[in-house]
This record gives C-alpha cells, structure tokens and sequence, in this order.
C-alpha cells in the first residue's frame, strides 16, 4: 500500500504496524502520514531522529517497534496479522509498509502520542470505546513503558495500573504480537535506550537491553545474546502465554500475549516477568476491593485485606438472607400500583431515605409487634380467606420475629453504621 | 457511595433499576401465590426461601452471564429448580447433587492445575482464598486474580440487592 513512503520512515511504520497489527488489516498511510505529521520536527533521518530531544514514549514506541520487528523475524506467530513483520529487520524495511493497516481511531491516537509525556493515560484511553481498544492498548504500550522508567513507580502505579486494570486484557489481547511479547520484555533503561538507538540505526532492532544491564556490548553481543534469549525466553514465554491464553479463552476476548518489560535492576526471567505481571494485578484489584469495602483504606498488607473482605461479604449475605426473611414476614399485599410506587421510590429517592432508613434501623425491635398489627389491619382490609388464622400465629410470629430480628438488627444496624460511616468496621465487629 | 448512586439511579439500565423491577416482579409473584394469613412457621420459612432464591436470581439476572459468579449461580439455581421440577424423591435430589459435586470436583481440578502454575508468591493466602472462593459463586474455578475480580463486582451487586431490600422492606414496614 504505502510503498511510496520513505525509508527513513521505516521504523515509524514499523511501530505502528506493530501497534495496529491485531485487530485489522486496514492501516493505511494516512496514519503514517499522520506520524510523519506528529513527528516532522524530528526529521526523517535517523540520526537526528534520535538524537533530538524525543518524546520518552516516542521513543520507547520506536525501540518497540524496531525490536519487535526482529523479534518477530525469527520466531513464528500465533496468528498470522504479521505477514509483514517478518522481512528484514534494517531500518529500511518497505515491504511492511504494505500492510500498514488503517485505523480512524489511531489517527486521532496518534498526534497524541507526543503529547503524552504530559498527558494522562486514561484522557488517552477514555474516549474510546472498547472494540477500539485494541490499538489503544498497542498505542498504549510504548506510553506505559515509557511512564515506568521515566517517572518511576509512582506514575505506573496511579495511571497506568488503574486505567490498565480494565485495559490490561484488552492490551495483553489487543498488543497481539505473539512473540514479540517475549521479545519486549526489555530492562527499561532510558539511557540505554537512547545509545541503543544510536547504535540501532546501523543494527537490525534487537531489544535495545534485553538483559538489562549491558549497556556497552548493546551492538553485537546485544546482537548475539539477545537472539538466543530471544530463542529461548521467547519458547518459555510463549508456552506460559498460550497456557494463559488457552486459560482465559472462556472469556470473550482474545487475549495474546503480555507485553512485560522488566524494571531497571530486576530479573529478566520470564518467569519472574510473568509472576511480576500476575503480582501487580492482584495488587491491583485489591486495591479496586479497598475502595469498595468500607474501612479498609487504612489497611496495609494482603491477607489483612482479604480477611476483611471476607467478612464483608459474610455481613453482606447475611444482611441478604435476613431482609428476605424480613420480607416474607412483613409483606402485605403487593398490587401493581405499589410495586410502581416501589421502584420510584427506590430508585429515584435513595438519598433521603437513606436516613429515614437508619433512622427506622433503632425502632426495629419495637416494630416486630407492630408488624403483627399490620397484618391485622390487611386482614381486615382485604376479604381473607382464613380470618381465624390471624390470632393464632401471632403468637408464633412474634416470637420468631422477635429472635430474627433481634438477631437481624445487630448484624444489620453493624452494617448500617458500616455503610455511611466507613472506617468504623473494628469498632463494630 | 450513597451520594454517587443517585445519578446512577436514573438511568433505566442501571444495576439497580435492573435488579429492582425484576425483584419487585417476583416479589409479587411471590405474594401472589400464597396468602400472607397462612403464616405457619415452615410456610413462613418456605417464603423466605423462595424470596431469597427469587433475590439472587433476579440479581444473577440482572447481570446475565457477563460475570462468571452470575453463571455460576445461574447454574445452580437453574440445576436445583429442575431438580425440584423433576421429581420430589431423593433420586433425583441426589442426581443433580452428584452432578453438582462432579462439576464442582473437575472445577477444584482446575483449580489445582492453575494454582501449581501460578501460585508460587502467594502461599500466605491459600486459606483466606480458599475462603473467599466459597463465598463468592463459582469462585472455585478461578485463579486469584479473576477471583479478585469477581469479589469485587459481586460486592458491588450485593450492596445493591441490600440497599433494595432495605428499602422495600421499609416501605412495607410503614
């Protein structure tokens, strides 16, 4: 398609084509001409490409890119969206170009990216809707990486795990460069990310550090070592991918591989880059399930965490089974004007009886002999059919909804005092 | 929470609206079927069962099969009412529990196959997920990260099904 396009360009498209391989087909120019656009400033040459004052994220995207190509050059796929990735690994690589593939929403993706250094990942990621997520988690990739070493932990942390949290599926599916989520876990080192793009230029785009520390020998044993390990890590993670792809096939999407990149000083294993990625997920949704259980912001460490979530589900239930219960003991009749009246209210008028609802929470223990008189007042209100039945079970009823919502009202006046006032769960259990 | 789900109410396809008008349905079924004057005590017990069946599942439904702990008790409900429809004698009762124990069985298997894949960092929490597994429905197929997951939205729904509850019990109260 885009064969006219230069070669100096190549590592451009290159990422790109990397970064909107999975879904489509359809990347067209545009979209490189809309980097080229984004991008002019720095040139077309590869030197000065990198040597200017580049975006973190743009950069890191082109280490990708150039890395990922060769890592795909010589490790087979998965799926079959990369035929172009495949040919030759120099910078002057055309024949990608014709299966650069379209994607509107990439475009507008795209003159963002520089922006990004500043920007906020989730701005990123927000306006588009999930069937596009699929290139904004690619286009998302070279940011998050960027944002880990850049800014440290601190900026991973607050953007990328949680507007990653939900996009982290979608980008271990979408990113859909099956082996080169072997081929990018890369020590995330700035500095030599940089040289390693000077050195690049001449060199096919093998992981700028893939070992994370060998900063010096980046050209050949870079060459060298990173083929082998390529080779080998690429096997080990390729396998643990596909069991965790054939593991979460139930789901709907189409989950590839997770694109890892090891941390300055951390092993490159991939093991421990796939017990790292597993780790930070549930780090994150644990962190999902403190804001939602009230009275654990303050809680530090996992297995004090899930003990309380744990109790919270408990009370929940148990708050569950004892309004059902309240419910088939304190029911009247129920016509359809009321169920009407029942949803509105409900829905639309939850914040001030709320109050009304605590408020009523104290009397409950003085309610259970009134709601035998409400069944009187309904006996009498309607033609029942057994009138003799309404004294006899009074006495039964009372009893038992005396113990049940004696036993009730301590669980759920807890819960209620829970609910608005977070913080309190010690206090009351 | 209770200020941000006001906006949230509104909205006719909302969790919550969902939950309310297919519990209030069933609710009137409910009430429909057997008259509130026959409150013997096992009547009474056997409408709070079906109440509390008809609580779970119109919020399993409400959630249809996007999660997997609504399939899950979908699943269960669905095999104990046709359990029930089948036939009072135990025959039956205990087919669909061997059915239940084998499924449960090959899913703790799978259970087992994932955590000797993944679980070396998180020894410590064996016990407590495994407590958390019973809790949430169809939590023993799932490794800890989805299990996460699915506490967390079921937390969500229940709180939903509470906060109704309350108030239709309220209302009837008054």
């Amino acid at each position: 398609m885009s064969t006219g396009d230069n070669d100096d360009v190549g590592f451009k498209h290159r990422r790109q084509s990397l970064m909107n391989c999975p879904p489509s087909q359809m990347n067209t120019n545009h979209l490189s001409d809309k980097v080229d656009g984004s991008m002019n400033s720095i040139s077309k040459a590869p030197d000065p490409f990198f040597g200017s004052g580049w975006d973190p994220i743009v950069s890191l995207s082109q280490s990708e890119g150039l890395g990922g190509s060769s890592m795909v050059s010589h490790t087979e796929f998965a799926n079959s969206h990369y035929p172009l990735l495949m040919e030759d690994q120099g910078i002057s690589g055309t024949s990608h170009f014709s299966q650069i593939q379209s994607n509107p929403s990439f475009v507008e993706l795209v003159p963002k990216l520089s922006d990004f250094g500043s920007g906020n990942l989730s701005e990123m990621v927000g306006p588009f809707s999930l069937p596009q997520c699929s290139q904004i988690a690619n286009s998302r990739c070279p940011p998050n990486y960027a944002l880990n070493p850049k800014v440290g932990n601190e900026r991973a942390s607050t953007n990328c795990t949680q507007s990653l949290g939900e996009h982290q599926i979608s980008e271990e599916r979408a990113v859909g460069t099956p082996p080169n989520g072997k081929s990018r876990k890369r020590a995330l080192e700035s500095n030599s990310q940089l040289r390693s793009y000077q050195n690049a230029d001449e060199e096919p785009r093998k992981d700028p550090s893939r070992e994370g520390c060998d900063v010096p020998k980046e050209q050949d044993g870079k060459k060298q070592k990173s083929e082998q390990n390529a080779g080998a890590n690429s096997r080990g993670k390729q396998v643990a991918k596909q069991a965790k792809d054939s593991s979460q096939t139930g789901e709907a999407h189409k989950e590839n591989y997770v694109h890892v990149r090891a941390r300055r000083g951390q092993a490159t294993n991939s093991h421990s880059l796939a017990e790292r990625v597993r780790r930070e997920k549930i780090s994150e949704r644990m962190r999902l399930l403190q804001e939602l259980v009230p009275g654990c912001s303050k809680i530090t460490g996992k297995a004090v965490m899930l003990d309380e979530i744990i109790n919270y589900v408990q009370s929940l239930q148990q708050q569950v089974e004892f309004l059902s219960m309240k419910l088939a003991t304190v029911n009247p009749e129920l016509n359809l004007d009321l169920e009407r009246i029942l949803s509105e209210e409900i829905l639309h008028s939850r914040g001030e009886s709320a109050a009304a609802v605590l408020g009523f929470r104290p009397g409950i223990n003085s309610s259970h002999s009134f709601s035998p008189g409400i069944f009187q007042g309904t006996m009498s209100g309607i033609p029942s059919t057994n009138p003799q039945f309404s004294p006899l079970p009074q006495t039964v009823l009372d009893n038992e909804l005396q113990n049940l919502f004696q036993m009730g009202f301590y669980s759920s006046s807890a819960m209620d005092s829970l609910g608005p006032n977070a913080g309190r769960l010690k206090s009351e259990l | 929470m209770s200020p941000m789900n006001n906006p949230q109410d509104l909205n006719p396809s909302s969790l919550k609206s969902r939950f309310t008008t297919r519990f209030l349905r069933a609710l009137t079924k409910i009430n429909g079927q057997k008259p509130i004057s026959s409150s013997s005590p096992r009547e009474m017990f056997q409408r709070y069962r079906r109440i509390k069946v008809a609580a779970d599942k119109s919020m399993a439904w409400s959630v249809r099969s996007r999660r997997t702990w609504s399939r899950a008790m979908l699943w269960k409900l669905r095999s104990r009412y046709s359990c029930r429809q089948a036939s009072s004698s135990r025959r039956s009762s205990v087919r669909t529990s061997t059915i239940i124990k084998s499924r449960q069985a090959k899913t703790s298997h799978e259970k087992e196959n994932k955590n000797t894949t993944t679980g070396q960092d998180e020894v410590g929490f064996v016990v407590q997920a495994d407590k958390l597994r019973k809790l949430v429905p169809g939590g023993e197929a799932m490794d800890l990260c989805n299990l996460l997951g699915e506490t967390a939205h079921y937390i969500k729904c229940l709180t939903t099904q509470v906060q109704v509850m309350r108030k239709i019990a309220h209302f009837y109260s008054l």
